[in-house]
């Protein structure tokens, strides 16, 4: 039933321009619900793309992230609190749980207000640090606005950022027009675990560091992280595909910093900010609008001449060659296109018992593709060892949904009949020669043993009888 | 005097935008020492703010890298908020940030033994390229330039450092199985060699029977006396071995099976008859 009504919903909001592919229930936690003002395009932009907002504070008693056992929400964005803790209904654990659930959340923090302890314990098991006091400023005094910061620095000017590998594609700021600049008002930078599912979107510049105004106004002692290190926006993607994105300031997503211009300090002219974009795209990213990745089909059969075209046969033979072919589409923002592997990497296909036998890239195929489904296909020739063996797709990348894909096969010995004939052997012709041999000694043998007569015996008779 | 006035107030302007654009953060009386573990500073080295040095320092493994100086707003001794010194990678672009410790007057100074840089900066080939930053809140422009190459040489009697490169997603090496190697026949000359001799020996034997006294003087009498069971029970000897032919070539045991069936009653059928005609023939003592 639920399936069916998600399904008539899809329906109706297929006609906005861009929709997240697990549901469109935002719950937005806020402090003081008032706050929302500040936000309003932020807030403008999710419902145009299709989100059912909500809006609650952490205290609140109606606020509830799974009801009888489901979610109740698909996306959460937690603005920073000034408590000292989530309350009872946003729990570590709970979060956890949202996240296993398949629910994706988008955190905010602000250097002016202390990351409430839940948050901090949240993030630590994600493996992503705050500084210790929970609070931080990050500044950078080569980076920053020159209108508004010009004292304090804490207003930073990036460029959008690039991908952090070549082979990663970049979601953030393809298509950024050049003149653009992402400003960073007041925000708390993050260190990073060294874990896989963890990618940094936006890191610090080199100059910059994070340091806390309270207590270390006059001279940092204990520098948290400083550089590149210090990730101003990052994220996570479960093994489950649900999405996390830790932003750093919770200002660079009011409508006074999306429309503003910065000057950075050395530059001539004032530039738009790419803030409204950016936030687009971070927001996009993390509730499943894009980079989403759907496996359509996948099919695998014996590619030799003698072969009856089956498709997914469940037994092959060792030494067979075979051809697999996978069908894979990407979701980007309201419909599902062909899947592009970024140039760099490659979509890789497993043939493997208890480890990979084959591992082999598979390549675009322009015949089974059409605009909405590429298809990548591989052939192979299956190994000499006989088994349970599985062809397995296994494609985790930063910000692309983990595709792992398993299909089984038994893969067959030779038959007693497929084996070279023993004539077609050059070793077995003296063999042969002998089986000729004795059979033509026989025949004769026989032909000679009924047909023959004795031999003269008659003079060695008389011989003896005298 | 009546023209100083225009040329005071300009030369007041000029002064005050020169005094503008020198605003930015230096150091003076930079030192770079090595000290090793033993206590004596086996380098020294004076750093300049304007150039950096042009050959690199060696960092022993139980040395410590000592770098002082004043920090400078405008000429005038200042302690800034951010001095770091930033030791960087040249593969990998990693930098290693070690802030110095300030005094008021902007007299700051940091230890690094070798220890404390990171595991991934000491195991570079290339030396580490390091720079000077310093910088602070307000409108003076900061200081952000290289000062030094550091280059780090470890002990051979002590073990490297292991470093385990994090688990990033991304292509994994291609694996191709390798096929046994399928079974071999020797050349095809021997076995033409040794399948002639095999073959040579029916010759051989058909002649070494003949030179024993065979004949076939019998048959005319044998076909007379029985013409129909000796045709049989010789046609069956024969048509057994070709039933083996055809099991070699082309047909299964289930098609083989009931063809022998047949052909062996034909043979013991027809075998009474021919083999008794053998047997008259040796009772009359013609064998």
């Amino acid at each position: 039933m639920r399936s069916l009504l998600s399904f008539f919903a899809f329906l109706f909001v297929a006609a906005v321009s861009a929709i997240s592919t697990t549901g469109d229930r935002l719950l937005v936690v806020l402090d003081d619900v008032t706050e929302k003002a500040g936000y309003s395009r932020f807030f403008g932009d999710l419902e145009s793309r299709g989100f059912k907002l909500t809006f609650e504070t952490p205290k609140s008693e109606t606020l509830a992230l799974f009801r009888l056992g489901e979610r109740a929400y698909d996306h959460v964005i937690v603005f920073p609190s000034k408590a000292k803790g989530l309350g009872p209904n946003l729990t570590p654990n709970i979060l956890l749980d949202f996240l296993n659930a398949n629910g994706n959340i988008l955190v905010t923090l602000s250097s002016g207000s202390t990351a409430p302890n839940s948050l901090v314990t949240f993030l630590a098991e994600l493996d992503i640090q705050l500084p210790t006091e929970r609070t931080g400023l990050v500044v950078d005094h080569f980076n920053y606005d020159s209108a508004t910061a010009s004292d304090t620095h804490d207003v930073l000017v990036l460029s959008p950022p690039g991908s952090v590998r070549p082979e990663i594609k970049n979601f953030f700021s393809a298509g950024a027009p050049a003149d653009q600049l992402l400003a960073f008002p007041h925000g708390m930078g993050a260190s990073l675990g060294h874990g896989e599912l963890l990618a940094p979107i936006l890191r610090a510049p080199r100059t910059a560091y994070s340091y806390n105004p309270k207590e270390q106004a006059e001279v940092v002692d204990d520098l948290f992280g400083a550089g590149e290190q210090l990730a101003l926006v990052s994220t996570v993607q479960a093994r489950n595909s649900a999405r996390f994105a830790l932003i750093g300031s919770v200002e660079m997503l009011q409508d006074s910093w999306f429309g503003a211009e910065v000057k950075k300090i050395g530059a001539t002219k004032a530039v738009k900010t790419f803030n409204r974009e950016f936030a687009k795209r971070v927001s996009g990213w993390t509730f499943q609008e894009t980079g989403v990745l759907r496996v359509n089909w996948i099919e695998h059969h014996l590619n030799e001449k003698s072969a009856l075209n089956e498709s997914n046969p469940a037994i092959y033979r060792i030494k067979n060659d075979v051809t697999y072919t996978i069908s894979l589409s990407e979701w980007s923002w309201d419909a599902w296109t062909a899947f592009t592997v970024p140039t760099n990497d490659v979509l890789q296909l497993e043939f493997s018992m208890l480890s990979p036998f084959h591992r082999v890239a598979l390549g675009f195929d322009p015949s089974h593709s059409t605009p909405e489904a590429a298809a990548y296909t591989a052939s192979i020739k299956l190994p000499d060892q006989h088994g349970i063996f599985n062809f397995k797709v296994n494609y985790k990348r930063p910000f692309l949904t983990n595709i792992e894909e398993k299909n089984t096969v038994s893969v067959r010995h030779m038959a007693h009949d497929e084996w070279p004939r023993s004539f077609a052997i050059s070793g077995a012709w003296p063999w042969i020669a002998g089986i000729g041999a004795t059979v033509a000694g026989w025949v004769g043998f026989v032909a000679l043993w009924m047909y023959s007569a004795p031999p003269a015996l008659e003079k060695k008779e008389t011989k003896k009888t005298q | 005097m009546h023209f100083s006035q225009p040329i005071t107030s300009a030369l007041l302007l000029v002064a005050a935008g020169l005094a503008q654009a020198a605003s930015s953060w230096s150091f003076d009386e930079g030192s770079l020492l090595i000290t090793a573990k033993k206590g004596s500073d086996t380098v020294k080295e004076k750093l300049n703010a304007k150039s950096p040095l042009s050959k690199p320092i060696a960092l022993g493994s139980t040395d410590t890298l000592k770098v002082t100086f004043t920090a400078k707003d405008n000429g005038k001794g200042k302690r800034p908020h951010q001095a770091f010194v930033i030791l960087k990678e040249q593969d990998s672009g990693l930098e290693a940030p070690f802030p110095l410790t300030l005094k008021e007057n902007g007299k700051a100074v940091v230890q690094i033994p070798q220890k404390e840089i990171p595991v991934n900066l000491l195991l570079s080939d290339k030396p580490l390229k390091a720079s000077i930053v310093i910088a602070s809140f307000g409108s003076a422009m900061g200081f952000n330039a290289p000062a030094f190459d550091v280059e780090i040489t470890t002990d051979p009697n002590v073990a490297p450092p292991q470093y385990e490169k994090p688990v990033r997603y991304g292509k994994k090496p291609e694996i191709h199985h390798t096929f046994r190697a399928d079974p071999q026949s020797p050349p095809k000359v021997v076995s033409l060699i040794f399948a002639l001799a095999v073959v040579a020996t029916v010759p051989a034997l058909f002649i070494g029977w003949l030179v024993l006294g065979a004949n076939v003087n019998h048959l005319t009498k044998a076909i007379g006396a029985a013409p129909l069971s000796h045709a049989t029970f010789f046609g069956s000897i024969v048509a057994m071995e070709f039933v083996f032919f055809m099991y070699y070539t082309s047909w299964n045991l289930f098609q083989v099976l009931p063809v022998i069936g047949v052909v062996s009653v034909v043979t013991i059928l027809s075998g009474t008859k021919a083999l008794g005609e053998v047997q008259s023939r040796r009772l009359a003592g013609e064998r």
